[in-house]
């Protein structure tokens, strides 16, 4: 943070501009929790002048941090994509309602049949991905898109298109009650089992983001990725565990929505992958590559989270809530590209 | 060779042009006249290419005036320069890959039927524009299917086809044969014959002397001179060009060389150089010449492991190296700093530190963290060797002038402690302050032990700096020749295939 | 005269069969389903394929020329469905004269506002159409109320019925409108000026500009383009049934972006042709019906889909990936190649 400030100042007397972006500069000084604190500001504004009401309650955060650790979970993974340089990962939709769907067929084996075999599938896919986008270069959006289209294929095919449910798959209560309980378990009766899972999970990516040789191999990849291979980084290989990780977290927030909804079904997970996309542009990461971190993503989903409290609380339609957030997406990214251009140039 | 000179085509006026920072074309005075070839040399970064750029139209800032057959004009966009007649032919080229031939020579305006274009008289004019150039090749095939070289003399058509009464060349030999290299004189004599004026800018003295009637000699932006070919040395004209006699610019300091430390043997890569035999030692600068296309860093990327050998072995410090990936290479101590900075070499969005550590990770690594911090004290002595401006760690690379993103370059490589570091034209576009302090650095680093190999297209620079310089010509190892040897004559003549009286 | 590269580039057979690919494929598969597949020379199942086929193909006219100048556009499936709600729903009060070129505008402007986007602010065509993807499917649900537009005037088949009434044993005014708008932008492609000028851009956009191409403006013209010729899909596709389901265009998506790659426009930019899109429309649609005829359900259908999409993109990312390699190669070396290689038998001095 502080390299920015003191760039900017050695810069004026170097008589190199370094180009200024008000909105950008702030965004990475104030951090994302700044704009979240801004909102929660926001709405406790509103509430006062009793334009909406409930706001500041317990209650209503408690229900907002339930909807952001589902969100968060999936982003942390499609984070180490975008950091990668290569935009993000389409097929994580799919690769979530294959997760649950497997997990609900082998809940008849039991519990941790089920999730080994979720994670096998989820695995697969990340791999593919790795080998197809890492090794043979090929376009991510349009591959992990074709992904997509095929692993739909493969579960409506092997499932005839049917819906399925634990308890049609096992009667045993145990495995039924842990299955559930993915996504309602509390402890202390307050916080649910996902948001300690995307506690970890962030906690765990920030510190492979930032304090790993994996991290600074993929921020010089995301950045720069030709000079990353002339520095010795085996780039191919960088780019491929982003993908697994990204499939690795759908995995995990398959499982959690298929607990939430308690069905397995192909549309489980439909919308996560452009969703998570603005989490991770409003978060600070930018789709260049190299730049971000997963807090910083984790703190966008906070932002759309609350961002949706308070326009449900305001009686915003939930059509027209995606309206306005796929405007901010466009806003945000435009916002980014600009600040990006005039931070990179070179006058040699 | 005569120069009908009929008329003055070209005249600059006491042009300059400024970037933030410095001064890129000092006050420079320059005429063409029709009918002549007239040469611009100089050093990287001697202001040769930004003069022709601002015959190109790519500024609307310089300051100054331009005069094209005694009219003054004001070049402030590309589309203006055209009309004017100006054609511009540069290195890299500007075709459209997956387009055709013909579309690419007549981009933009395609002969019209009507409504439709008539594909036949387009076939047909393209020929004619082709045929020029002695090409003759089937108008309609896409570039990306036929051969630089080829693309180059299309380029050449292209220009041709807007009936320039001024033509630039930049470096149009670079990547050519002899017999290519022949076909081109031949084009550039008709053109001259013709009545075009001709701007040929390049490296090579001895083409320069076949082929240009005059020359003008620019250096740090301001010109030096201007000779009549048939009364210049090349001598005089290598003198102007460095401003001191080359030996007495580098300073050459002892150095004790040491045992064989690369030894190198029948390396080939099928297609870019074959049966490759050289060996380096403890302390010494090997320097490698050739035109560029001869397959040097073709060579380099071998040794250093971005490529596999299809053929042959390195030895290092007695020891086989054979292993797969740049980081294995890495780590055996073979470094390789590219040619091309920008996009091979610097991540320009990350800062300083990060630059100059991203060679060593795996070093910085203990266990599973990385620690970025016990680099810190490396990263800020090397800053203050190299004199990097400013010595911020957290700067932004891409924001520093070309001398100094080199030097970051340089830190980098430095900073993986090589045995044998390879620099690939580590001097291009910097600025002789940071120059003097790159060649200084390398220097140290032999002296330190380290094996330097120094592939490089400017001779002064080879001819300063390494006690032995091997020849590339063509994808082979032609001759070596130790320092006595040396002299930038004789480094170019044999890069081109000829012999030295 | 041959090009030296020709000397590298090797089987020439080869070449040909991966220039005309989309061809070679159409005739196999033509031939695999008539042989094969029951009832395929069914009337019904002809006049299936031909329906699905016109509505496509019009979508990928303007995805293919947005393509061709190296963009992408992800939002046409929901401008397909935002054309069929409003062509529908405005039809009581504009009538269809009045509610299609409403539509078809409204296409348009979708299109204006990704080009100017992409061509103005510089945002990488993905982003952008991803965003307005989106927006349009919210707006579709708010206009909507989330419920299927139907009509059910007396008149409501008429104008749906007029589209599907054959002048010919197959050919409907539907098809007859596909097929002018194809042949149109085919030889506007590739017999203008204007029309190359768009491969110029994608091919590489500097030389466009040097060649006084105004590429900022082919950019937003094509996404216009794009976004209206979506429009007309979506008409077509609500007029089809008078009815506008809210998922209509979803499919479409897919199919459009299959179609294009599979047809020879690279992604890249620069290269491929409407008609080669087309034919590859036609193509996989004789694959899905055949699909289906053998008994198959929509599942192995979509599965199929994915796949054949998936096979192309891998293809061409290995033809990439087998190109570089053999970028810079000497031809006099790899002459002497021919002769035998250098090594042991030759050791230098």
């Amino acid at each position: 943070m502080m390299g920015n400030l003191s760039a900017k100042a050695a810069s004026a007397a170097d008589g190199r501009s370094v180009g200024s972006n008000r909105l950008g500069g702030f965004v990475n000084q104030a951090g994302i929790y700044g704009i979240a604190f801004l909102f929660i500001a926001l709405g406790a504004v509103l509430q006062s002048f009793g334009v909406i009401n409930n706001f500041m309650s317990a209650q209503n955060f408690l229900n907002i941090i339930d909807a952001v650790a589902l969100l968060g979970i999936v982003t942390v993974g499609m984070a180490f994509v975008t950091y990668s340089g290569h935009y993000a990962d389409m097929s994580v939709p799919t690769t979530m309602a294959l997760a649950g769907i497997v997990s609900v067929e082998i809940l008849k084996y039991g519990f941790v049949p089920a999730v080994a075999a979720a994670l096998a599938v989820g695995l697969a896919i990340g791999a593919i991905n790795a080998i197809v986008v890492g090794r043979l270069k090929a376009n991510p959006i349009i591959w992990t898109l074709a992904m997509n289209y095929v692993t739909m294929g493969v579960i409506r095919f092997v499932w005839v298109n049917k819906q399925i449910y634990p308890d049609m798959k096992t009667d045993d209560a145990l495995t039924l009650a842990l299955f559930d309980n993915i996504f309602r378990f509390r402890f202390f009766d307050l916080i649910g089992l996902p948001v300690l899972v995307l506690v970890i999970l962030m906690v765990a990516g920030q510190f492979l983001l930032m304090r790993t040789a994996y991290g600074a191999q993929l921020k010089l990849t995301g950045s720069a990725r030709k000079a990353a291979k002339f520095s010795g980084i085996n780039v191919e290989r960088v780019v491929g565990i982003a993908f697994i990780l990204a499939a690795f977290t759908a995995t995990i927030g398959g499982l959690t929505v298929t607990s939430l909804s308690r069905v397995g079904a192909w549309y489980n997970g439909a919308g996560y992958d452009f969703k998570a996309v603005t989490a991770i542009v409003i978060g600070g990461m930018t789709l260049a590559g190299g730049r971000g971190s997963i807090i910083g993503v984790i703190g966008g989903a906070f932002v759309i989270g609350l961002m949706n409290n308070i326009m449900t609380l305001l009686g915003i339609g939930t059509f027209s809530q995606d309206m306005i957030r796929g405007a901010i997406f466009i806003a945000v990214v435009g916002i980014n590209a600009k600040s990006l251009r005039s931070l990179g140039r070179d006058d040699a | 060779m005569n120069a009908d000179r009929i008329g003055l085509a070209l005249e600059m006026r006491q042009v300059s042009k400024r970037f933030p920072g410095t001064i890129a074309v000092d006050e420079v005075s320059f005429e063409v006249y029709a009918g002549e070839v007239h040469a611009l040399v100089g050093e990287n970064g001697a202001g040769k290419s930004t003069l022709m750029k601002m015959l190109a139209g790519s500024f609307n800032d310089y300051t100054g005036k331009i005069f094209i057959n005694d009219k003054e004009v004001e070049l402030h966009s590309p589309s203006v320069a055209k009309k004017f007649g100006i054609g511009m032919i540069y290195q890299e080229l500007s075709l459209a890959k997956p387009i055709s031939i013909a579309e690419n020579i007549l981009a933009g305006r395609l002969p019209r039927k009507g409504f439709f274009i008539d594909r036949g008289a387009m076939r047909t004019e393209a020929k004619r524009l082709m045929g020029k150039v002695g090409l003759d090749l089937d108008p309609d095939l896409p570039i990306e299917d036929i051969s630089q070289h080829e693309a180059q003399l299309v380029e050449i058509a292209k220009v041709l086809g807007t009936s320039p009464c001024i033509l630039v060349m930049d470096e149009p030999t670079s990547a050519l044969s002899r017999e290519e290299v022949e076909r081109l004189f031949d084009i550039i004599d008709g053109l001259r014959k013709r009545g075009l004026a001709i701007v040929y800018i390049s490296h090579h003295l001895p083409e320069i002397f076949r082929i240009a009637d005059r020359v003008t000699v620019m250096r740090d932006g301001k010109k030096v001179g201007t000779k009549d070919i048939a009364e210049a040395s090349r001598e005089e004209i290598v003198q102007m060009m460095v401003g001191r006699s080359v030996k007495e610019f580098y300073k050459r300091r002892e150095r004790t060389i040491g045992e064989v430390r690369l030894r190198v043997r029948g390396l080939s890569r099928w297609g870019f150089f074959h049966d490759v035999d050289f060996q380096a030692r403890r302390g010494e600068i090997l320097g490698i010449c050739g035109l560029s296309g001869a397959g040097r860093s073709e060579l380099a990327r071998v040794l250093v492991g971005l490529d596999q050998a299809d053929a042959g072995g390195i030895e290092l410090d007695g020891a086989e190296v054979r292993g797969e990936g740049m980081a294995y290479y890495l780590a055996k101590g073979i470094a390789y700093l590219s040619e091309d900075r920008k996009s091979e070499g610097l991540a320009l969005r990350l800062s300083v530190e990060d630059n100059t550590l991203s060679a060593v990770i795996p070093r910085l690594t203990r266990g599973i963290f990385f620690n970025k911090k016990d680099g810190a004290a490396t990263v800020r002595r090397l800053l203050k060797e190299l004199s990097v401006y400013p010595p911020d760690p957290a700067r932004t690379v891409g924001n520093l002038s070309g001398g100094n993103q080199q030097k970051v370059l340089l830190a980098k490589w430095i900073a993986s402690d090589p045995k044998v570091l390879i620099l690939d034209e580590p001097t291009r576009g910097v600025d002789i302050g940071a120059k003097l302090i790159i060649h200084d650095a390398v220097e140290k680093l032999a002296e330190a032990g380290n094996t330097v190999v120094l592939i490089s297209s400017d001779l002064p620079e080879l001819v300063g700096l390494s006690d032995r310089v091997m020849i590339m010509r063509k994808g082979r190892f032609t001759r070596e020749m130790s320092y006595e040897q040396c002299t930038e004559e004789a480094l170019l003549l044999a890069a081109n295939g000829e012999e030295s009286a | 005269m041959r090009s030296d590269k020709k000397i590298l580039a090797g089987n020439k057979r080869l070449a040909w069969v991966d220039k005309y690919r989309i061809f070679v494929l159409f005739a196999l598969v033509f031939l695999f389903m008539s042989v094969f597949a029951p009832r395929f020379f069914n009337v019904f199942n002809l006049t299936s394929i031909m329906k699905t086929v016109a509505m496509n193909a019009c979508v990928a006219i303007g995805f293919t020329i947005v393509m061709i100048c190296g963009q992408l556009d992800l939002s046409i499936g929901t401008v397909i469905t935002f054309a069929g709600v409003l062509g529908l729903s405005l039809k009581g009060s504009l009538g269809y004269a009045g509610s299609v070129p409403v539509a078809i505008a409204a296409g348009a402007l979708v299109g204006l506002f990704n080009g100017l986007l992409v061509a103005k602010a510089k945002i990488n065509s993905f982003i952008v159409t991803l965003g307005t993807m989106t927006i349009l499917q919210g707006a579709i649900y708010t206009l909507t109320g989330g419920n299927t537009i139907s009509l059910s005037t007396p008149d409501a088949f008429a104008v749906s019925d007029f589209l599907a009434k054959p002048l010919l044993p197959l050919v409907t005014p539907r098809i007859l409108i596909t097929v002018a708008l194809v042949i149109g932008f085919e030889l506007f492609l590739r017999r203008t000026q204007a029309g190359r000028n768009f491969y110029l851009v994608g091919g590489n956009k500097n030389t466009a500009w040097l060649a006084g191409i105004k590429t900022d403006g082919y950019t937003v013209i094509a996404f216009v383009l794009s976004g209206a010729l979506a429009a007309v899909g979506g008409v077509f596709f609500a007029m089809e049934s008078s009815a506008a389901t809210l998922k209509m265009g979803d499919q479409s998506l897919m199919y459009v972006i299959s179609a294009t790659i599979i047809g020879g426009t690279a992604m890249s930019g620069g290269k491929g042709g409407v008609f080669r899109t087309v034919v590859a429309i036609l193509t996989l649609e004789m694959l899905y019906t055949g699909i289906i005829l053998f008994g198959l359900g929509n599942e192995v259908k979509i599965f199929i889909a994915g796949l054949i999409l998936a096979a192309v993109v891998l293809y061409e990312a290995y033809a990439v990936y087998k190109h570089e390699k053999e970028v810079g190669k000497r031809p006099e070396l790899v002459k002497e190649l021919a002769v035998g290689k250098p090594g042991a038998a030759d050791k230098p001095a």
